[in-house]
């Protein structure tokens, strides 16, 4: 079978699948309102009932729903779209014809380069290069280069072991988890706060530390928190029930959760 | 003059000097080496034109490439082949012709530009023709591609003097009418894909 017999039962249209394309393109059935999904779900409930894939047929519905929701969208797009890229069929057809000259007109032109080729067939040009010592400019060997010293010396300062680099100005800010945990637990100790209370004037790292530090406390069980939204303040506060059951296996997840 | 005559001495200069330089000389900078005017030069060329024309001699003067270059006589091309391995470029095929013919038009162009106008790859036939010492890479556009030219090689080898040797490209265009049809022929197409 060939795509143009499915039948096809739709809102805006009933017949064969080769009709609608027709009057798709020919604008007498709009596309906007065309349930393109339906067409789809046809064509598979039609699959269904053969109960074998045509590939040949499949590929041929692939590529003309394709075409039909590119065309679609773009229908739906008009407005926003930039003009430029509306291209009517009179237009395409310019441009293709435009192009197909152009290509045609270096292909006949390239007929002429093998007829002048094929003229000149047998002429050969000397091709060996003028001896050095019959060129204009003949560039005598630069001062020195060829003597082994300069290469020696060359690679001996290639072999030196530079200086050690001073990081002495270099300061690394260094955090301690524990520190960080110390802060947190002080904290909690007087009742709920919020994480950038915590945090306030801290550095990028301190954060990131007071985060890994606020982590692990949930992981023991010593507090809990509560974001409204991603970006929202964390509210940071002592268990409400202080459960023996481990929330180890949700720190991670609460982590991502905490980072969004 | 007969083959007997001896040559004045400034042609037989000309003549020295067109045997060692493997590109083509032009009238200028024979006069300079010489130490003549550019007329005596071109008077000295018209009798080695004359002691060199096919049929009297092995070797022919040429205009080629924008000056004078000495070249084999076409009658000696078998046995030549037989002492040099390395073959003459003596065909191409249609896609490296085609890739040539672009260049040799639109040059300085770039190998996107070619693919383009040719609606299929050309890189294959690009390798070739800068292999061969066809096209030289000449730069990159503003966007990073590598555009080329045609080389000196290239003149020689069509037996070209200047690039503005080469016909009008306009001169293959179609007929209106051919442009008509074919523009007919287009949209049936279109129409018959669409239904």
């Amino acid at each position: 079978m060939t795509l143009a017999n499915l039948e096809l039962d739709l809102d805006v249209f009933t017949g064969p699948f080769d009709l609608l394309l027709t009057l798709v393109l020919r604008e007498e059935v709009d596309l906007l309102e065309l349930q393109l999904a339906e067409v789809v779900l046809a064509y598979l409930d039609h699959l269904e009932a053969r109960g074998e894939l045509d590939l040949e047929t499949a590929t041929e519905f692939i590529v003309l729903i394709a075409a039909l929701l590119e065309l679609k969208s773009r229908l739906m797009l008009l407005g926003e779209e930039d003009e430029e890229l509306d291209i009517e069929p009179e237009e395409a057809a310019e441009e293709l014809l435009a192009r197909m000259l152009d290509a045609r007109r270096y292909r006949s032109a390239s007929t002429h380069l093998r007829e002048l080729l094929a003229a000149e067939h047998g002429v050969r040009f000397r091709e060996a290069p003028l001896p050095a010592n019959l060129r204009r400019t003949v560039l005598a060997p630069a001062e020195g280069s060829q003597d082994p010293d300069v290469l020696g010396e060359a690679i001996g300062r290639l072999l030196l072991m530079p200086p050690e680099i001073n990081l002495k100005h270099v300061s690394v800010p260094r955090v301690a988890v524990s520190e960080r945990l110390a802060l947190l637990r002080g904290l909690l100790r007087r009742g709920a706060f919020s994480f950038d209370e915590a945090v306030r004037g801290a550095d990028r790292m301190t954060v990131a530390v007071t985060l890994f530090a606020l982590l692990e406390l949930y992981k023991r069980g010593e507090a809990d928190w509560e974001q409204d939204g991603s970006f929202g303040e964390i509210a940071v506060h002592a268990p409400v029930a202080m459960a023996a059951t481990g929330p180890v296996a949700v720190a991670s997840t609460a982590a991502a959760g905490l980072a969004g | 003059m007969s083959d007997a005559e001896e040559l004045p001495e400034l042609a037989r200069t000309v003549e020295a000097l067109l045997f060692l330089s493997t590109d083509p000389l032009s009238v200028g900078e024979l006069a300079e080496a010489a130490e003549v005017g550019e007329g005596a030069v071109t008077a000295a060329l018209a009798l080695l034109g004359e002691r060199h024309s096919p049929g009297r001699s092995g070797i022919t003067l040429r205009e080629l490439g924008g000056g004078w270059t000495l070249a084999s006589d076409p009658s000696s091309e078998d046995a030549a082949r037989r002492l040099f391995s390395r073959p003459r470029v003596s065909t191409l095929t249609p896609a490296q012709a085609e890739t040539l013919a672009i260049v040799a038009y639109l040059q300085p162009i770039s190998r996107p530009e070619i693919t383009r106008i040719r609606g299929v790859g050309a890189d294959s036939a690009v390798a070739t023709l800068l292999d061969r010492g066809l096209i030289d890479e000449a730069g990159h556009s503003q966007f990073g591609a590598v555009i080329y030219r045609t080389s000196m090689q290239f003149l020689k080898l069509f037996g070209l003097r200047t690039l503005d040797e080469l016909p009008d490209v306009a001169r293959w265009d179609p007929t209106p009418e051919e442009q008509s049809e074919l523009r007919e022929r287009l949209l049936k197409a279109g129409e018959a894909r669409a239904s």
